[in-house]
């Protein structure tokens, strides 16, 4: 059986950093893991770069972690498609790209966006027949039936750190010493935030809260009275706020896996901290005509439906609040927290599950070796 | 070109030189305001069908075909008959039409078009909004009349949507035939 060897994976970064993050990973695992050749295209060298430090953004072509690292310009320079090309997220491929890919005949694959809502499982693997092609939609998910979810097995090792591991991160990150509850945020802009940062204030005990540099900061500057570095640390009754720089990747996993609870966004990080077992909170990414709101009711249906049912409760009007600040009914932030034993205890759980249907790119090399 | 989007069941377009028919077309978000189509298609000169995935810009050639205006007369199993203007009787086999057949209902007064492929009739297509009376639902809910809660509706011809609550049995309701779904209560 001849196993695909060479893959191409072209990203458009449309903004923030949720497509090359996942693009980025997706592309060491194979590299790494699978030992397959690698080149991944990014039209934004510079959005790239704030995820790794390593990227050139002036150099067009550049090695960086066993992957190629090619810049996606138009027009795309020559080059002949890989065994298996990956359009993440429907991104369009290039016109001269595709008329090589008809003489070359390679796998195609559309690597789309996570959503736990039912009809994904229908939607996988399904083809379109186009310029001659056949094009296979890839699905990630939460369920048997879909993708799966994009993890590395050297992520368990980060879930399951020692005290020593931890200690050390929580030094480097800059983190001080608690004796309560280590809690991280990042999300959109939210005007939930300020009852969010009064309840940790507010908490029976103390807290610690990572706000790596991102677009929560005016929030946090406006409800601190000024802004909050990276650096920065300050305190406010029983919440500390200590102030990161935009992580890396491989800073941010350890952030996560240090936390009691993480504000995740998007899609990135809300993996991530589902496959390091940890309790958290999803600001969604804000789709129109608030298509989001049932990718939100889709997922919380799913991570709920195992779970006490007042935890349960809790975290659905806690979504609900957080993304959808509008409403008036309070957040209810204190109960949530009383419960995050329980929530600590499922989020280990939910991980179980999730590991049981493969990781992503497992799944996607597993699909490819069969085709050929 | 049109976009996978755009296409309904009924229109036929060019897949690889073949002509497909579309039975059925269902469209959903997936992320970053993107979204995927997904559609049951049959070839028009083998038959066979299948079931693609396409991004919802995707760029498809449609196949222009020939139209007639037709009033819909009755079934007789598998075909559905229609007539056309000069009185010519038009059939066409229940499969090709899809989803459409859920909207065809005895002693409707809609205006259709039958598209034809080298001479035979292939599919109908509906007008964008039909108007058709609710067989049987559950009492209407007290109270709510912000049509944003739904319960299911049964038609004449036993085929079930969604509707506003406050939608009663009898009543005639406005259908959207590219997605099948509700619209709101029919006007006068």
């Amino acid at each position: 059986m001849n196993i695909p060897q060479n893959w191409h994976i072209f990203c458009r970064v449309i903004d923030n950093f949720g497509d090359i993050g996942v693009c980025w990973r997706l592309s060491r695992q194979l590299a790494h893991q699978f030992r397959r050749s690698v080149t991944l295209w990014v039209d934004d060298l510079h959005s790239f770069q704030a995820l790794c430090e390593a990227v050139d953004p002036t150099r067009a072509h550049q090695c960086i972690d066993a992957v190629q690292v090619r810049h996606w310009q138009d027009p795309l320079p020559h080059c002949e498609p890989a065994d298996v090309v990956i359009e993440a997220f429907g991104c369009h491929l290039p016109e001269d790209y595709i008329r090589r890919m008809t003489r070359h005949r390679p796998l195609w694959i559309n690597l789309e966006y996570l959503s736990a809502e039912a009809w994904v499982k229908d939607y996988h693997l399904n083809q379109s027949p186009v310029h001659g092609l056949r094009k296979t939609f890839f699905f990630p998910g939460f369920e048997a039936g879909t993708g799966g979810l994009l993890w590395e097995p050297q992520l368990q090792e980060l879930a399951h750190a020692d005290d020593a591991a931890r200690n050390a991160w929580r030094q480097q990150l800059g983190l001080p010493e608690s004796p309560g509850l280590t809690v991280s945020l990042f999300a959109y802009e939210n005007a939930a935030l300020p009852d969010l940062l009064q309840a940790l204030a507010e908490h029976a005990s103390p807290c610690t809260l990572a706000v790596p540099q991102g677009r929560m900061g005016a929030g946090v500057a406006h409800w601190l009275g000024h802004d909050l570095a990276a650096g920065d640390r300050y305190q406010r009754n029983g919440l500390t706020l200590v102030g990161l720089p935009f992580l890396q990747q491989p800073e941010y996993d350890q952030l996560l896996a240090l936390c009691d609870l993480n504000f995740v966004r998007g899609e990135d990080s809300f993996v991530r901290t589902q496959m390091l077992g940890r309790p958290f909170v999803w600001h969604i990414y804000p789709q129109e005509e608030s298509a989001h709101l049932a990718k939100l009711d889709a997922f919380l249906s799913l991570y709920t439906r195992d779970m006490p049912s007042p935890l349960a409760a809790s975290l659905h009007t806690a979504h609900q609040q957080w993304n959808q600040p509008q409403h008036t009914q309070s957040l209810p932030w204190q109960t949530l927290l009383e419960q995050l034993p329980s929530w600590r205890r499922h989020a280990l759980s939910w991980r179980e599950k999730l590991q049981m249907h493969g990781d992503l790119a497992s799944n996607i090399v597993h699909f490819c070796t069969n085709q050929v | 070109m049109k976009t996978a989007q755009e296409f309904r069941a009924g229109q036929v377009m060019n897949l690889d030189g073949q002509a497909w028919v579309v039975l059925k077309s269902e469209f959903n978000k997936s992320g970053r305001n993107a979204a995927v189509c997904k559609m049951k298609l049959k070839n028009l000169i083998t038959g066979a069908s299948q079931e693609p995935v396409f991004k919802a810009d995707d760029k498809l050639e449609p196949i222009i075909l020939e139209r007639k205006e037709v009033t819909y007369s009755y079934f007789a199993d598998p075909l559905y008959v229609f007539m056309d203007e000069e009185y010519n009787q038009i059939d066409v086999e229940k499969e090709n039409l899809g989803e459409t057949a859920n909207f065809i209902v005895d002693g409707m007064q809609e205006t259709c078009e039958a598209v034809f492929y080298e001479g035979k009739a292939i599919s109908i297509e509906l007008p964008t909004t039909i108007v058709r009376t609710v067989a049987y639902t559950e009492p209407a809910a007290r109270g709510d009349t912000s049509g944003k809660v739904m319960k299911v509706a049964k038609l004449d011809n036993g085929y079930e949507l969604q509707v506003a609550a406050f939608i009663e049995i009898g009543e005639a309701i406005e259908i959207d035939t590219r997605t099948g779904e509700f619209k709101g209560r029919a006007k006068g």
